[in-house]
């Protein structure tokens, strides 16, 4: 009998070992955190996630920009799309009393509470990429990001250029795969795609959630190809991930992608131009690709060098972005007499580029 | 016998207590300096997980029956976009949160009448209930809600309420003494807590439980409502979880979907650490509160070293209940030694 | 007259009878549906063939989409099927291993660190075997707790399930691996005109039962489900064959991780196997097997998966979302297992034999 529970003990001490070595692992990394951080600026930086490959790019751009040789000691924390983790974070970031916190919210909403216990410890708050609706705006100091209506604009104004260059009278039957319901991109990109519709004649056949997901996107087209069929001429992703998934399905079906819709293909509209993007860009699959720039890295340095200086810094500030196409038909679009380039791509320009 | 299968328990709870204080020991010796020796640290784990308190309360009487319930998570994201359409709608916050809770009694109810008088397996019930309640959050709205101080004044005051203590402040870099706070959610889960407590140790219905969990047979044969009592663990818990889920929503503010993915099973990890046995009949929801302090100083302190992967937290859980799931069946391997 | 009953009594006793009549009622919904919309009321039923750019000629409709989706599921309702029966619980790991799987493949082809690749760093096989072996590893760990440390199923799987899923996201660096490779997609695309993971998938049931059917091993399992103690005294290692039902049930997590990565090219780990745990438990529960282990019916699994996925795109047909389908789902499965309720059995039994008794008394 004692022999039994003998063994039932080693088999127990297995388990305990791995756990250990486990909690030793973890340890020891933290040991490495601490070492080096004397004399450091120290940020904390809250992130979404990792969902997307633009996602990845802005962690990228963050984590070179704010490295520890460029004097700044980054506490850089996945949110794992989950809101619950990033307030823990914003809290442990106040906790340890960080020099400045950089924040892209998951939500709108319910970061009054901690913006304003930030506020109170005197740490400043860079909110990036989506907005924050608080009910006092000087909780934070700064928020910098895209203008995704500018964005959207800039596609559909293109989009209009195009048809008109070829000369198309037929009816434009769009598909709008939208972003997730509710976050600005998807806001800004669909309210500049409806009224372009409802100013040029275009019809929207179906307009659904895709998520920003490769999956979704694909799901979207393959239910929008059993029911539309030939009718579709125009898909409006709101993003690469989704346009990819959308290019897979029409591709799966028979249909052709590309830019000649008047012999049949599909024209694909994409935002964010990653690097997967833009090569769909290059090969022509992708007719027009609107940047959103990940690049908060050299923004936040910026913004943090004036503060630093107690320089004078704008209350929100808007990233500059380009447009990708291969089409050399169309080189500029025009939005309240404001002159925006087409930039062409080509390889060159998408191996210089960091994402 | 009986003696050694109560040191055997309270060792368990013993062991859950002395490894959150190394483990926080740990983190107050390698963050001391950026502030990990602060009260408000430690608060601010309290803040952040007030909701899942609740949740791993009710969930421990469940398990406490030997059954499971799964749905506590897709309830609580069902509770927050009912919170959140409903005060869109103008409806007043202290009505919403009456319908919510109600709302998680008749949940608890319908569960509780398939696993007690129906005799359907608990996590089948429990997984069809978390289906419903996600699909139902939904058919509800699919946007992302927002509750801002226009929607409902009453309730974005609540969440911003800041209940001073009158120790263990410190003065910030601007030279203000800063009074560590708790929210009112940390209330709402911290009464709870005692009051679940005290119903278990003290109550014919919580000692019933423990007897359905160590033995449905003997328990009915003492003259027990198996079935009635095995519903009521489930109303309970649904019941906590819609008050878990309030506190929850006064944390975010915000409902969608995605919200609260997985937290069932952070909550059912919590009671296995601190305790609770799956096969019933022994726990303590002290223990469970223990244990989803745990959780929260892992994540703590993955949060405050900001070079660790995000997913170590997760893995880190699931080694220590892999440590607790073995340490427990070694004892109840010498239990049944000392039966046979 | 007589007869007539005992050709129902027969249809009563038939095990497949549940997954048979939903996928039934699942089709004649379809019918109804494309009959009052005007279209071929068999619209569902149509197999086309269809000129791609991508995958040349292949088959298209209804019919293959569901068997070409449902293949995940049905392959996770083979080892679930046995699981449940040899040990009397479900293994609630599957989804995550099935993203651990699928990571680990994804890494081993990409390269670690690397985020989006065309070329493969290892060989194909490589990829494969790496990824299959880890499910094979997850298996015999839950096994191993199950088996040995006689931990209730339920709870032993419950830490892979929570730990599968978040070493996937550090195997892959917390990145989304992207392999856009014509080779490793070909899992999740097509083989000749047909989809590869429906050709995956009958390989997997072909072997598996053949195996069940040429030895003894399926009345070991079901004899150990039974009664593992008596099995044992039988002459029967229980143990052993507990272990090993929990070690096929990860290989075929594997398996099926693999496909789904290919489908997608990529390692997404926080969504691939998500809720496919609870699909495969479906299915077995649709398939007329008791979640109380013992006596098995592969087929009724395999049926019941393709039942599921069945109903979910006839969900999205009607228009349902996709994020609200689960309700409907959520039903379904309180009817099906509420009707096999003993309580409810018996209630039904004593009902019947009362109205026997009084047709006799008339």
């Amino acid at each position: 009998m004692t022999h039994r529970i003998g063994s039932i003990i080693f088999k127990a001490l297995v388990p305990a070992l791995i756990t250990g070595l486990a909690l030793c692992g973890c340890k020891t990394k933290e040991e490495d955190g601490t070492a080096a951080s004397e004399g450091l600026v120290t940020v904390g930086f809250s992130q979404i996630g990792a969902e997307s490959d633009w996602r990845i790019a802005s962690s990228d751009s963050m984590q070179t920009s704010l490295s520890t040789t460029y004097g700044y000691n980054l506490i850089y924390d996945d949110g794992q799309q989950k809101q619950e983790n990033q307030l823990l974070a914003m809290r442990e970031f106040i906790d340890q009393s960080v020099d400045y916190i950089i924040l892209d919210p998951i939500t709108e909403t319910g970061w009054d509470a901690t913006l304003r216990e930030a506020y109170d410890e005197g740490i400043p708050v860079i909110i990036i990429d989506r907005r924050v609706d608080t009910l006092d705006d000087s909780v934070y100091t700064v928020w910098a990001g895209s203008d995704f209506l500018l964005e959207g604009r800039r596609a559909c104004r293109w989009l209009k250029e195009y048809l008109e260059h070829i000369s198309f009278d037929d009816d434009v039957n769009i598909i709008h795969i939208s972003g997730t319901t509710g976050s600005s991109a998807q806001i800004g990109r669909t309210k500049a795609l409806k009224s372009a519709a409802k100013k040029f004649g275009w019809n929207i056949l179906m307009s659904e959630d895709g998520d920003f997901v490769q999956a979704k996107g694909r799901e979207i087209m393959e239910k929008a190809l059993e029911e539309y069929g030939d009718k579709i001429n125009v898909v409006y992703c709101e993003n690469d991930s989704e346009a990819i998934g959308a290019i897979e399905a029409i591709e799966q079906s028979g249909r052709r992608v590309g830019s000649d819709i008047k012999s049949g293909e599909i024209m694909i509209l994409s935002f964010d131009a990653t690097r997967q993007g833009l090569l769909l860009t290059l090969n022509g699959k992708i007719s027009v690709n609107t940047e959103c720039n990940p690049e908060y890295g050299p923004v936040c340095v910026d913004i943090i060098g004036k503060l630093k200086n107690a320089s004078r810094v704008e209350h929100e500030i808007y990233m500059e972005e380009s447009q990708f196409s291969a089409i050399e038909d169309i080189t500029e679009v025009e939005i309240d007499g404001e002159i925006y380039p087409v930039t062409m791509v080509d390889r060159e320009l998408i191996d210089s580029r960091n994402y | 016998m009986k003696k050694l299968k109560i040191n055997g328990n309270t060792l368990l709870l013993l062991i859950t207590i002395a490894l959150f204080v190394v483990m926080y020991a740990g983190g107050m010796a390698a963050y001391g300096a950026k502030g990990f020796s602060r009260l408000q640290t430690f608060l601010d784990i309290l803040k952040t997980n007030a909701g899942l308190i609740c949740m791993a309360s009710g969930l421990t009487v469940v398990m406490l029956t030997a059954g499971i319930d799964i749905s506590v998570g897709a309830l609580v994201a069902m509770d927050c976009m009912i919170l959140a359409c409903g005060m869109e709608a103008g409806i007043g916050a202290v009505p919403m949160m009456i319908i919510v809770i109600v709302i998680g009694l008749i949940f608890g109810a319908v569960q509780g009448f398939l696993v007690g008088y129906l005799e359907i397996q608990p996590f089948i019930v429990t997984m069809a209930g978390m289906f419903f309640a996600r699909g139902m959050t939904a058919v509800i709205s699919t946007d992302q809600k927002s509750i801002t101080e226009q929607i409902n004044p009453l309730f974005y005051k609540l969440a911003n309420i800041k209940i001073k203590l009158p120790f263990g402040g410190y003065v910030n870099r601007k030279g203000v003494y800063m009074a560590p706070n708790i929210s009112v959610g940390v209330v709402i889960a911290l009464l709870v807590l005692v009051l679940i407590f005290l119903m278990l140790r003290y109550t014919k219905f919580g000692r019933s439980l423990y007897a359905i969990g160590g033995s449905e047979q003997s328990a009915a044969m003492m003259g027990l409502n198996v079935k009635f009592t095995k519903m009521k663990a489930y109303i309970l818990s649904s019941l906590l979880t819609s008050i878990g889920a309030i506190c929850f929503c006064l944390n975010t503010m915000a409902a969608s979907v995605q919200q609260a993915l997985g937290y069932e099973m952070d909550a059912i990890s919590s009671a296995v650490i601190g305790g609770t046995l799956l096969t019933g009949g022994v726990g303590n929801v002290i223990g469970t509160f223990f244990g989803v302090l745990i959780n929260g100083t892992i994540s703590a302190i993955v949060k405050t070293n900001g070079k660790l992967a995000s997913s170590w937290p997760s893995i880190l859980t699931a080694a220590l209940l892999f440590l607790f799931i073995v340490i427990q069946s070694i004892f109840a391997a010498i239990r049944e030694k000392q039966k046979g | 007259m007589a007869k007539e009953k005992t050709f129902f009594d027969k249809l009563k006793a038939w095990p497949l009878l549940l997954p048979v009549v939903a996928l039934i009622l699942v089709m004649a919904v379809n019918i109804i549906y494309d009959a009052a919309n005007g279209n071929n009321p068999f619209s569902f039923f149509t197999i086309t063939l269809q000129n791609t750019t991508a995958n040349g000629t292949v088959l298209y409709g209804r019919i293959i989409d569901i068997l070409n989706r449902g293949s995940e599921a049905a392959i996770l309702a083979i080892g679930m099927t046995l699981v449940v029966s040899s040990s009397a619980g479900t293994d609630i790991s599957v989804g995550s291993v099935m993203s651990l799987a699928a990571s680990v493949c994804c890494v081993t082809l990409a390269g670690y660190g690397v985020s989006s690749t065309t070329e493969l760093a290892h060989p194909l096989a490589l990829g494969l075997l790496a990824g299959v072996a880890v499910g094979c590893l997850c298996g015999a760990f839950n096994g191993f707790l199950v088996a040995h440390l006689k931990i209730q199923p339920m709870v032993a799987t419950l830490i892979l399930f929570t730990a599968a899923r978040s070493i996937g996201l550090l195997v892959c660096n917390d990145l989304i691996v992207y392999v856009r490779n014509p080779q490793f997609g070909f899992f999740g695309s097509f083989m000749g005109p047909i989809p590869t993971p429906i050709i995956i998938t009958a390989i997997c049931v072909a072997v598996t039962a053949l195996v069940l059917s040429k030895t003894a091993l399926g009345t070991y399992i079901q004899s150990v489900g039974i009664n593992a103690k008596a099995s044992r005294i039988a002459g029967l290692n229980s143990k052993t064959i507990i272990f090993m039902t929990y070690l096929l049930c990860g290989l075929f997590a594997g398996i099926a991780g693999i496909i789904n990565g290919s489908r997608i090219t990529s390692a997404d780990s926080n969504n691939i196997g998500l809720y496919m745990e609870l699909d495969a438990i479906l299915a077995v529960a649709l398939g007329g097997n008791s979640l109380g282990g013992g006596k098995f019916n592969l087929a009724g699994s395999i049926i019941g998966a393709y039942t599921i996925q069945a109903i979910t795109t006839t969900l999205y047909a009607l228009g349902v979302s996709s994020a609200q389908a689960p309700v409907y789902k959520a039903v379904i499965v309180i009817i099906i297992v509420a009707i096999q309720a003993p309580p409810v059995k018996a209630y039904f039994r004593k009902r019947s034999a009362a109205k026997a008794a009084l047709a006799k008394e008339v």
